[in-house]
């Protein structure tokens, strides 16, 4: 493909990407801030990586905090005990979760298990993750494992700030976008927006809807498991609630308030969630405790009930009329 | 074509279907009607695939296709139109017939989709309308077109009338009845027995799951049985 002209198409998102990338440079010393704007990307790589199996394959999936734990531990056994580079580690912690989901993801998706009765058995694998974790102290327990510095910061991905972390998730999540866009563009993006759509139907005009949510589910698995490791380096311990069920629920709501199956909406989502959530209990944090939770669900309901398929449809509806505005008598984009 | 026998069927415990055979020749039109509730459409669920038959032969062309994945299903020539068309809303028109084509590994061929959009003038209009904006007649054509870009060797409908206005009915009915002098092998489920009876070659009435009678459909509309349950007579 021509490069000048597949930059001129991305326009948006490189200038998006460059913000992102020098963002950080004069906040240094507003630690704060940087954690805020990391853990953002965090929640938005894990949104972003839920929009392959909740968004596009319609499964709603409460399953990220399992993944997201099971690569934590991984990448920080592996650390603890062999002195194994987390660089390495959270691709091996990924692979973990990919088995895990397949675990998980082949008997349920055999046995046609979906909408509600899916939701909840993926909800379940967190919580008996955590006990089994929580019990089994020779990699858990109930106390923190704090991770050890070898040989170097940069061998064992332990940083003293969270700019570093920032931008390895920054590229996480631009992997994850590339992933989505890579999908939407494919057979197996057709597929997942179908099943999505009426799962049935799909089926029957010929789409082997198990092996279509696996290929989903092992993909969406694969990215929570990375973050899990840059997650349990940024911490610098491990501990079973990492296997953390509202981190699952609020990555799917980051998903479902983007708008199912777009996928600039979990992004969008996030930043503005996330940002909402956080300057809310800045400001109302230190009067009432547990007030900002009030507020922000009220934000999500009138989500909910005003802009039921999402904040991005929206957005993308005002963009349109710009972009109208400025040059009219162009064809109207999808909404998709 | 297509032979069922002893077909017993049903969703975990619960038995629906008890003993059903009956057979659709090529180029025949079949139509089974019955009341609600007697497992017409669990009877083409059953076929396509989506539900697992407990006991029983399905064979196609001396094929068994008996609990084959319905992603399978489609591929031996067996096009289900599940009950209220179950268009895809978020997708277009010609990407819901794409979808159709699926099954074939191939995409839409020109030639398929000049047939389709000569039978069904209307789609070719709408082509790049989402499926969500279609009215509901349209929409069970789109469901008919997108079983038939498949070139399928057997169609089943299942209820094609349901909720639509009588004249949307009649209109369906007609291009039905274009499909089958077209020498489609058609199997019909219907509980609107009057349109079904006058169109398809042969019937079959199913209650509480079982065969209680079959015949041509003219011996049909003139037994007693179906007259009084059925026609209102």
């Amino acid at each position: 493909m021509n490069i000048a002209a597949f930059l001129k198409r991305n326009v948006g998102w490189f200038a998006l990407l460059l913000v992102a990338a020098v963002l950080p440079l004069p906040l240094q010393k507003q630690q704060y801030t940087m954690v805020l704007f990391m853990l953002i990307v965090l929640y938005a790589v894990l949104a972003t990586a839920w929009n392959i199996i909740g968004g596009m394959a319609g499964q709603l999936d409460l399953a990220a905090g399992a993944y997201l734990g099971m690569g934590a531990f991984t990448t920080g056994t592996l650390l603890l005990r062999w002195e194994v580079t987390p660089w390495v580690g959270m691709f091996i912690g990924a692979l973990m979760a990919v088995l895990l989901s397949l675990l998980i993801g082949y008997p349920l998706f055999g046995f046609k298990i979906k909408e509600v009765w899916y939701a909840l058995s993926s909800l379940a694998l967190c919580e008996v993750l955590r006990v089994i974790f929580l019990m089994w102290d020779e990699v858990g327990g109930p106390t923190e494992v704090y991770l050890p510095t070898v040989n170097s910061p940069l061998y064992s991905m332990r940083f003293t700030t969270a700019t570093p972390f920032y931008y390895i998730l920054l590229v996480l999540l631009v992997v994850a976008l590339v992933i989505n866009f890579r999908i939407r563009a494919t057979k197996l993006g057709y597929q997942l927006l179908a099943l999505g759509e009426d799962e049935d139907a799909a089926e029957v005009l010929g789409i082997d809807a198990r092996a279509a949510k696996l290929k989903a589910l092992v993909i969406y698995a694969f990215l929570c498991g990375l973050v899990g490791g840059v997650y349990a380096c940024f911490y610098g311990y491990l501990h079973p609630s990492f296997f953390d069920a509202d981190i699952s629920t609020e990555v799917a709501i980051f998903g479902i308030v983007g708008g199912m199956g777009i996928i600039y909406g979990p992004l969008l989502a996030t930043i503005l969630l996330v940002g909402v959530r956080e300057l809310l209990r800045a400001r109302l944090g230190g009067g009432l405790e547990g007030l900002y939770l009030v507020v922000y669900a009220v934000v999500l309901i009138v989500v909910a009930l005003y802009q039921p398929r999402g904040i991005a449809p929206l957005v993308s509806s005002v963009l349109q009329k710009l972009r109208n505005a400025l040059a009219p008598g162009k064809k109207e984009a999808s909404w998709r | 074509m297509i032979r069922v026998t002893d077909l017993y069927s049903g969703y975990g415990k619960v038995p629906i279907l008890n003993a059903v055979s009956f057979e659709v020749s090529e180029h025949e039109m079949v139509a089974i009607i019955g009341p609600n509730g007697a497992g017409k459409s669990t009877l083409l669920k059953t076929i396509a695939g989506l539900v697992h038959p407990s006991s029983g032969k399905v064979v196609l062309e001396d094929q068994d296709v008996t609990g084959l994945p319905s992603y399978q299903i489609v591929r031996h020539g067996i096009a289900y139109v599940p009950e209220g068309g179950r268009v895809f809303p978020n997708m277009t028109v010609m990407d819901n017939l794409r979808m159709g084509a699926y099954s074939n590994r191939q995409t839409l061929k020109e030639g398929v989709l000049d047939e389709v959009f000569t039978l069904f003038p209307r789609l070719k209009e709408r082509a790049e309308k989402f499926a969500r904006t279609l009215s509901g007649g349209e929409r069970q054509m789109l469901a008919i077109a997108r079983g038939l870009v498949s070139r399928p060797k057997l169609l089943m409908l299942d209820e094609p009338s349901l909720g639509l206005a009588p004249k949307l009915v009649d209109e369906i009915y007609e291009k039905i009845r274009l499909l089958k002098e077209s020498g489609l092998t058609v199997l019909l489920v219907e509980q609107n027995t009057t349109y079904a009876l006058e169109l398809a070659d042969r019937g079959y009435v199913l209650e509480n799951g079982r065969i209680f009678m079959e015949g041509s459909c003219a011996e049909l509309a003139s037994s007693d049985h179906v007259r009084k349950a059925y026609l209102g007579l």
